[in-house]
């Protein structure tokens, strides 16, 4: 997993490049402390260029989910592409994520 | 000098001249045979082409452009002839979690850059010596085993618990072809122990475990007047075509009926399968005589002591732990057994043929097939996050509940959506599992199921080759508990097939491409009953992995159930 993590008009973006698989749930658990830090109040994952996610990587965003919304922290997905959004549409995710297509 | 090494090869990996060459001379000259590798790829073809157990020890640099010592280290790990080879890691960046990693990884030793030469020597010699006795031990057991083939008759006194234990390990190994005779003896050689000549009773078993006392207990009462003085025996004889073991004790006896299936009752009790499972797994007969106190037990030693899966697993088998052995084997007494499937057959005529080859030696999936009457059969799949025994574990919550919601069980939406509520319970954040429940309706010629995230299922009518796929979108269970799944419906005619799969399948890959997604499943579903291919699932299966130009690779546990309508 690759990723970059910015803040823009108030709202921090988590982007995730290339692919988001079984092996790189230890990767993001570090990163979690840190993309919600700052007392920020909504974060975007933004998935525009992320090519592969397989199952395991939706326990991931559910992980993410569970976190930010003990912060008070909103997630929004945004812009999945190809295979990654069919995974999502297939898990129903837009029931429990705001999604930006 | 020259003595330390005694001819002991090493394999040193570093992509710094200077490094290689310290080490090369250094180990040289107290008679090491030494071979170099300048980047983590050339060590791997060395150690790929080598013959087995030919280095003695791999000393790895940690940072190298490439392959890094990490990744090779991974390697080494995975492949069955190298698994035991020790590996001292060199690394200038050493914080505790860097250690911590390789430790996990299979880095025992650890030495800091730059390196001090005296340490070098001594921990070199440390991890060589180590592996020589490992090795040793090893051939020492190999030899014994093959003594132990040799048993035609005997008789064997035993007493204690470790007793119990080294005997069955020792007895089974006189029958290799047999998996399961380990466990299958230390089962029944305890149950003389602590039922029989100590005189635990099932209720008194299940408090002492509670508590935590039981091996307490046992210490006890082996020392106790009343009972010090017993032992059990087990008398082994080898005819021509199977092998009996007689095991008898001094206890009062039991009453041993309930104890030969395994009692729903009992499904969520610390014990109380070990006779059962022994009975399915390791053993062709059971049989008790009198009170209790003797049980023969008979191992066939013709083929075709194998249940219904074992034909689908993988052939690394015979390099698992006996620990990962046993949940493998208690794994498979999930899925039905084949004879369970011909009764399929003959109540509901329905032909049902499965695919179930976990990644690892335990995998997260698990399927089942459920007669509801002569017209209806129940199936499902089920698929948790993650592999290994993590999923493993959750394999044996989802039957259970399974077992225990009887329910519904016809009605797909309301069925997916109580085990939902349940999972939702069980299972921690980040969780889940993905699942397909269905009913086969003949009469009404329907396949009406409710979906959690699953594959679709599939339906195919082989004379007019006609394919529907299943909406199977949803929530994946445990996710959220108050989420409700609805049914949804898809023909089934004369002569169809249901298919369900795991994502492996859909997302298996042909060599450096995409995923064969869905729509390659289907296809080759598609050409393979075009060809006259039977529409059973392993040779669907095959058709489908093999009808690229590379054979597909599988990165995660694989299940395919199959369906088809016999009359």
């Amino acid at each position: 997993m690759k990723f970059n993590i910015s803040d823009s008009n108030g709202r921090r973006v988590f982007s995730l490049l290339d692919q988001m698989t079984f092996a790189d749930r230890a990767a993001l658990d570090q990163v979690l402390p840190q993309l919600m830090a700052g007392g920020i109040r909504e974060l975007a994952v933004d998935m525009e260029r992320l090519d592969y996610m397989d199952s395991a990587g939706l326990g991931m965003l559910l992980t993410l989910r569970d976190q930010a919304s003990r912060a008070s922290i909103t997630v929004t997905l945004v812009k999945p592409q190809g295979d990654v959004k069919d995974l999502l549409v297939l898990a129903c995710f837009d029931t429990l994520f705001k999604i930006e297509y | 000098m020259s003595v330390q090494g005694n001819g002991a090869r090493i394999l040193i990996v570093d992509d710094e001249e200077l490094s290689r060459q310290i080490l090369l001379d250094t180990l040289g000259f107290v008679g090491y045979v030494v071979d170099c590798a300048d980047s983590g790829w050339d060590a791997w073809e060395k150690l790929d082409a080598a013959p087995t157990n030919f280095y003695d020890l791999v000393l790895l640099d940690r940072s190298m452009p490439g392959l890094d010592g990490m990744e090779l280290l991974a390697r080494i790990r995975q492949d069955n002839r190298l698994l035991h080879l020790p590996v001292i890691m060199q690394t200038a960046v050493a914080t505790s979690e860097d250690i911590a990693d390789g430790i996990k990884a299979g880095a025992y030793y650890y030495l800091a850059k730059p390196l001090n030469l005296k340490l070098l020597l001594s921990v070199v010699g440390q991890a060589v010596e180590e592996q020589r006795t490992r090795r040793r031990l090893q051939d020492d057991l190999e030899k014994r085993a093959a003594a132990m083939r040799l048993l035609r008759a005997g008789l064997f006194r035993f007493r204690t618990p470790d007793e119990a234990n080294s005997l069955a390990s020792a007895l089974a190994r006189s029958y290799p072809t047999n998996r399961n005779l380990a466990f299958g003896l230390t089962e029944m050689f305890m149950n003389a122990i602590e039922h029989g000549n100590l005189g635990i009773s099932y209720d008194e078993k299940s408090r002492l475990i509670d508590e935590g006392r039981l091996d307490q207990e046992i210490q006890t009462r082996l020392s106790h007047p009343d009972f010090r003085d017993r032992a059990a025996t087990v008398e082994v004889q080898r005819l021509a075509e199977d092998v009996h073991f007689c095991i008898r004790d001094e206890g009062e006896g039991f009453d041993w009926l309930p104890y030969l299936e395994i009692d729903p009752s009992r499904a969520f009790s610390t014990h109380g399968r070990g006779i059962a499972m022994s009975r399915r797994l390791s053993f062709d007969r059971i049989d008790y005589r009198g009170a209790g106190n003797e049980v023969n037990c008979t191992v066939r030693l013709s083929e075709g002591h194998e249940v219904a899966w074992a034909s689908t697993v993988p052939m690394n088998i015979r390099d698992m732990s006996e620990d990962l052995k046993t949940a493998h084997d208690m794994q498979s007494t999930l899925l039905p057994t084949q004879a369970q499937i011909d009764e399929i057959l003959s109540v509901s005529g329905m032909h049902v043929s499965s695919v179930f080859r976990p990644n690892k030696e335990i995998g997260g999936d698990v399927w089942g097939a459920i007669p509801l009457d002569e017209n209806r059969l129940a199936i499902y799949l089920a698929d948790f996050t993650g592999h290994g025994v993590t999923a493993a574990l959750n394999t044996f919550r989802l039957d259970t509940l399974i077992k225990y919601t009887i329910e519904d069980r016809d009605k797909p939406g309301v069925y997916l959506t109580r085990l939902n509520q349940k999972m939702a319970q069980i299972l921690p954040v980040g969780h889940y599992c993905t699942m397909l429940y269905g009913v086969i309706d003949k009469r009404r010629g329907l396949f009406t199921f409710a979906a959690a995230a699953a594959p679709p299922p599939l339906v195919f009518e082989p004379v007019s080759r006609e394919l529907w796929k299943g909406d199977s979108r949803g929530l994946p269970l445990g996710v959220y508990a108050a989420m409700t799944y609805k049914d949804r419906e898809m023909p089934f005619p004369m002569g169809g097939m249901v298919m369900l799969f795991s994502d492996a399948l859909s997302e298996a890959r042909p060599e450096a491409a995409r995923p064969i997604g869905v729509g390659g499943v289907s296809e080759g579903l598609r050409q393979h009953a075009a060809q006259g291919g039977a529409l059973e699932a392993e040779a669907i299966v095959e058709a489908i992995i093999n009808g690229w130009e590379s054979p597909l690779s599988i990165v995660d546990d694989l299940t395919v159930l199959c369906c088809q309508r016999a009359f």
